[in-house]
């Protein structure tokens, strides 16, 4: 494998998004300020409880189960909600306002979906601290006496569903500025992209409204037990699978023109399509989540077994057009190796670093999520630690790294100061990594064992197999590994964010965008081919799982949680 | 008034939407009325989005 060498693109030369960025009026930098500290912040409170959880799982510590369920409810609304929202918030607000070139439509909207976020973050964090906890669910049933506990830690959810749709209502008339100027006729892929991005986060504020007014409402005692929360919640909980994911393909997207000068060689056309793909799959492959309900007829499970191929479709077919693009790209200008192209990307950029082995976590995780979705085995695994140890491939390895890479790159261009060592930084996406493959790889046996999720005590009295506690600690030496890596890396993003140094050096991105050879002259097939091994490697894992099942003196079949 | 792709795809996903609505909605063996409540909202929100781009558009051509 060799390749040639790549221009770099001259120090102090600025990108599209980073010179928008940095031209944005202070009003809205403000904002934009405010919304990523809250979010880090989020994130830090999630890494702690998460981090007390796995060594908590790994006997490291031994909490009494009311305040071990606390821990873990802390963990799961601040990572699971705060975090992973109110970024997305702040993402689709910064981007927006970038696309427009003059700042932010409806600003005062903007503020007030900030402050109702903010209020929500306030009002959960204090419920998970005080009242009955409830994880992330927010389940009524755990606090049938708790009417005060249920009604609060709706409120929350419902103020940040509120703050939500009022964000998403000033991204979206901000995209539309241009157009109303007579400045385009039509959005380019990346504002089409927001303006759908947008629709679904409002879409996600109702689902999350029809799951949780109801607990508002009984504990007022203007309506009833919510019994049917937990249909509720599923409805909420299959839109917040894909909401984060189309925006991290999004984020992929405006990283990777930032970094390399490169636009989707397939058109702008295409791009759209797959934005809009994410939106007209969301509803049809819902029914998946129903496999876990006993009394769903055999017709509905082949229907739901069948729809639920398409669930990464959308993710797959963007990934590839990245990856084709970038790679058609390098050929152009020279690059060759079946993977050698790769080595011209600017890896000293930690920004490019966490989205590079974002994907790779991203192709770990969607083998295993195809596992967990097969309807034979769905009711098998859905109650055990498969569930956590596959999804935090998702929720650290892509979304967390992809999101903080965005942020390596916004932060300084807002004013924020120069990015915190990045050296150090563009080291940790493969510490965290190789973190989240020990704790992957130990959580997935465990959970084909039957190890549960959700219990801290899994001795059993000592009934419990020999190899469940030896995979439970080395689920905490993972998660140790890469908790302290993240750590890291949020570290780096705070003191950018709280600098007022002045930018000295950019990082590093390259130019790609002419090649002397021409785009197209030679194949690029690392992007199909990547599909085709991931395709093969969840056929190979999910006759792994049955065979592995199938060897075990006991089968249990749950009924409860879901994923 | 040409339907440019932003259009018509929008045009689609509330479709679609909405199919999934009117399913839930008639098939009352699902037993899910959130569905139809969250897919028949977005069926709604896409409309009304698919409504902006025409009236940007419009407002766009005039001026």
């Amino acid at each position: 494998m060799d390749t040639r060498s790549t221009f770099f693109a001259p120090v102090g030369a600025t990108s599209r998004l980073t010179s928008r960025i940095a031209s944005l009026p202070s009003a809205d930098k403000a904002l934009l300020r405010l919304l990523f500290g809250a979010a880090l912040l989020a994130l830090v409170l999630g890494l702690v409880g998460g981090f007390v959880t796995a060594l908590s799982r790994a006997k490291a510590f031994t909490f009494f189960p009311d305040d071990a369920y606390r821990i873990l409810t802390l963990h799961g609304v601040s990572v699971f909600f705060y975090w992973l929202y109110l970024i997305q918030a702040a993402l689709l607000l910064v981007l927006a306002a970038a696309e427009n070139g003059r700042g932010l439509a409806l600003r005062p909207l903007a503020w007030l979906g900030a402050a109702l976020m903010l209020a929500g973050f306030g009002v959960s964090e204090w419920i998970s601290a005080t009242g009955t906890p409830l994880l992330y669910d927010g389940s009524p049933e755990l606090a049938v006496d708790d009417p005060r506990s249920v009604g609060f830690f709706a409120l929350g959810y419902l103020l940040l569903s509120a703050g939500l749709v009022a964000a998403a209502v000033s991204g979206i008339a901000t995209v539309l500025q241009p157009r109303l100027r007579g400045e385009a006729d039509e959005f380019t892929s990346i504002g089409f992209a927001l303006f759908a991005w947008a629709g679904f986060l409002v879409v996600s504020a109702i689902a999350a409204t029809n799951a949780f007014a109801p607990g508002v409402l009984w504990a007022l005692g203007a309506g009833p037990f919510p019994a049917d929360h937990g249909t509720e919640w599923h409805i909420l909980f299959h839109n917040l699978h894909y909401l984060p994911l189309m925006a991290t393909v999004l984020v992929w997207y405006v990283l990777t023109e930032h970094l390399t000068d490169v636009t989707s060689i397939h058109g702008a056309r295409m791009s759209k399509i797959v934005f809009a793909a994410y939106l007209v799959f969301v509803p049809p492959t819902s029914l998946y989540h129903m496999f876990l309900e006993p009394n769903l007829s055999e017709g509905v499970r082949v229907v739901g077994s069948l729809l639920s191929l398409f669930v990464s479709v959308p993710t797959l077919a963007a990934f590839a057009i990245i990856i084709s693009s970038l790679e058609a790209s390098a050929r152009a200008r020279g690059a060759t190796g079946l993977f050698g192209w790769m080595r011209g990307l600017p890896w000293h950029n930690p920004a490019m670093a966490n989205v590079g082995w974002a994907v790779v976590n991203m192709m770990v995780g969607i083998t295993f999520a195809f596992v967990l979705i097969q309807e034979k085995l769905a009711p098998m695994l859905s109650d055990t630690f498969f569930v956590p140890a596959y999804f935090h491939f998702f929720a650290v390895g892509v979304l967390t790294q992809t999101f903080l890479a965005a942020l390596m790159v916004i932060l300084p261009a807002l004013g924020s100061g120069t990015l915190w060592r990045p050296d150090v930084l563009r080291r940790m996406p493969v510490v965290v990594t190789i973190g989240l493959v020990i704790f992957g790889a130990a959580g997935i046996t465990a959970g084909f064992m039957g190890v549960p999720r959700r219990v801290f005590d899994v001795s059993y009295g000592g009934m419990a197999p020999a190899a469940w506690p030896v995979l439970m600690a080395l689920v905490g030496v993972g998660a140790t590994i890469f908790a302290i890596a993240i750590a890291v890396s949020v570290h780096g993003v705070v003191r950018t964010l709280l600098s007022r140094r002045p930018e000295i050096e950019p990082a590093p991105v390259v130019d790609w965008q002419t090649g002397s050879r021409g785009v197209g002259t030679a194949p690029a097939w690392t992007g199909p081919v990547s599909v085709v091994a991931l395709v093969t490697a969840m056929y190979v894992f999910t006759i792994i799982a049955f065979q592995l099942i199938q060897s075990l003196p006991i089968i249990a079949i749950s009924g409860g949680h879901g994923h | 008034m040409k339907m440019n792709e932003e259009l018509w795809l929008v045009v689609v996903i509330a479709a679609v939407w909405a199919v999934l609505a009117a399913v839930y909605a008639l098939v009352p063996s699902l037993g899910m009325p959130g569905y139809v409540r969250v897919w028949g909202g977005g069926a709604v929100l896409f409309l009304v989005l698919a409504g902006v781009l025409v009236a940007v558009s419009r407002r766009a051509h005039k001026s």
